[in-house]
């Protein structure tokens, strides 16, 4: 019989490693979205200088599983002389691991917009910052937002790594709730639940995005029986 | 636009070579991709009002001389000039180095380009694509910018597909808006690379009928184009080119009927029998 009391015995720790989830992987991923963008500029604007130290960078986070990544982060850095708070290490680490995969998810969106669509601005005498704001980003958001947002929902389930650099997360509070009660299933099911919930939220949340963008471009016709146009459409 | 010389840096200007007469002037210019020359050694001119179409084999350099006037591809030798302003490098210390993009983007602001496959920014309106840069570089608030874009998609005949976007387009319907997008810009200079190759046969005669439109009323034109009939009715001069080099140049009427030379022959001789089949 699923212990209701119980849990509400125990929603002081359940609130907190929820609230310590969510700050964290909000914050993780800004930065892991914010780095990508910068990883993917450079990695393109720079192929021969900077470039390829990105693209290294970026294998390197796509090798190295994130749970090391937060070890030497949370264990190593203190011996270079970064002390961290296991919190701030979980944020970190978040954000470098994901920066690497949104760097390619963004530069995926780059490549795709044909480059004459490019040289066409530039002939107009278009700056390259207004190509990026006003061409660039529009189109490729479209494409990246699918991807994101399943890369954001990965980086969620994997903050469940950040209980064992104990960071007071929905994860080690569960664990502690289950040490502290014998009670398994109350303490799992209700995190599992929350974690869903959360997913649920940025998986929804990218759909709503995705139709929003829908809508601003690629627009049908304005009029739909004005269809002379579509009629010779070779394109 | 404001007349160029209130835009010519004057040591700019005192480094390069005045150029007489000619909007346009590339002197040698040569460009190669790894060993390949596909420009070698070519100079063109293309004075105000003229009208020059560039004609030759697939692969003869065609597009990469018209991407090299306009500074898209970068020429590795000989100098490319507009109104006497060297495109694209700067002498330095006798040395010569690439121009920075605004430098470049002053020097070439005569021209407008038009590209074989349009390439129409797809999120934007007819209208929008039109009127963009005239926001973005002119800096014309959002009435004047579309009262503009809508005058310019009237000279081209689409002012009922203004709130268009390209996908629910025809390829004429398309290449019109990206004419009408170029002249927006009030070029001196127009340079379509092979403008009606990527049309249906029969969306050709609408976009070949605006250019003749902007042929007449004064327009300077260089055409990359496999349009043989419009070359000889429209142009003033006709630049044959194979291998990278300008084979013949004159009179469509002299090159057409009396080619100099045997690849010209050639080359019309196929056109002549892939047009009779």
């Amino acid at each position: 019989m699923f212990d209701f009391q119980l849990l509400f015995e125990m929603r002081g720790l359940i609130l907190q490693g929820l609230w310590n989830t969510v700050w964290i992987c909000f914050l993780g991923c800004l930065v892991a979205l914010g780095l990508g963008l910068v990883l993917a500029s450079l990695r393109l604007s720079s192929p021969r200088l900077v470039g390829p130290l990105v693209a290294t960078y970026i294998e390197l986070c796509r090798g190295i599983p994130l749970l090391v990544i937060l070890f030497l982060l949370y264990y190593g850095g203190p011996s270079i002389g970064l002390r961290l708070s296991a919190e701030i290490a979980g944020l970190v680490g978040i954000g470098l691991y994901g920066a690497g995969y949104f760097a390619e998810i963004y530069r995926g969106g780059f490549l795709s917009i044909p480059q004459g669509q490019l040289e066409a601005a530039r002939m107009l005498g278009i700056s390259r910052l207004n190509i990026l704001r006003r061409i660039q980003i529009p189109q490729m958001l479209q494409l990246i937002v699918p991807p994101s947002t399943n890369q954001l929902i990965i980086l969620v389930k994997e903050s469940a790594l950040l209980s064992v650099i104990s960071v007071d997360d929905l994860t080690k509070n569960a664990t502690a709730m289950v040490n502290e009660t014998f009670a398994v299933i109350e303490p799992y099911i209700t995190v599992a639940l929350l974690y869903w919930l959360i997913i649920e939220t940025i998986a929804r949340g990218g759909y709503a995005l995705e139709k929003r963008l829908a809508q601003r471009s690629r627009m049908p016709t304005p009029s739909s029986s004005d269809t002379a146009g579509a009629t010779h459409a070779t394109s | 636009m404001p007349p160029l010389e209130t835009t010519i840096d004057p040591i700019t200007k005192a480094k390069t070579t005045a150029v007489n007469g000619s909007l346009i002037e590339a002197r040698g210019i040569s460009k190669h991709f790894g060993d390949l020359h596909v420009l070698d050694n070519i100079d063109f001119a293309l004075s105000p009002s003229e009208v020059v179409c560039v004609i030759g084999p697939s692969g003869s350099g065609k597009s990469t001389l018209l991407r090299c006037l306009a500074f898209l591809e970068p020429y590795d030798d000989g100098n490319v000039y507009i109104h006497g302003q060297l495109l694209g490098y700067e002498q330095r210390g006798g040395m010569r180095i690439r121009a920075s993009e605004k430098a470049i983007d002053r020097v070439r602001a005569p021209l407008g380009m038009v590209f074989q496959h349009f390439h129409l920014w797809p999120h934007r309106t007819a209208l929008q694509n039109v009127t963009e840069a005239l926001r973005l570089v002119q800096g014309l608030s959002r009435r004047e910018a579309d009262r503009e874009g809508m005058a310019m998609l009237k000279r081209v005949g689409l002012f009922d597909r203004a709130h268009h976007y390209p996908a629910s387009l025809s390829g004429g319907q398309k290449q019109r808006v990206a004419i009408a997008r170029a002249l927006a810009m009030k070029p001196e200079v127009m340079l379509f690379d092979e403008p009606t190759s990527a049309l249906d046969p029969e969306l050709v005669g609408e976009v070949l009928a605006v250019m003749k439109q902007l042929a007449s009323d004064g327009m300077t034109m260089a055409i990359v184009t496999h349009e043989m009939g419009f070359a000889a009715n429209v142009a003033d001069r006709v630049v044959f080119m194979d291998e990278g080099r300008i084979v013949e140049s004159g009179k469509p009427e002299t090159l057409f009927r009396r080619p100099a030379s045997e690849r010209l022959s050639q080359f019309l001789n196929t056109w002549r029998e892939r047009a009779l089949t």
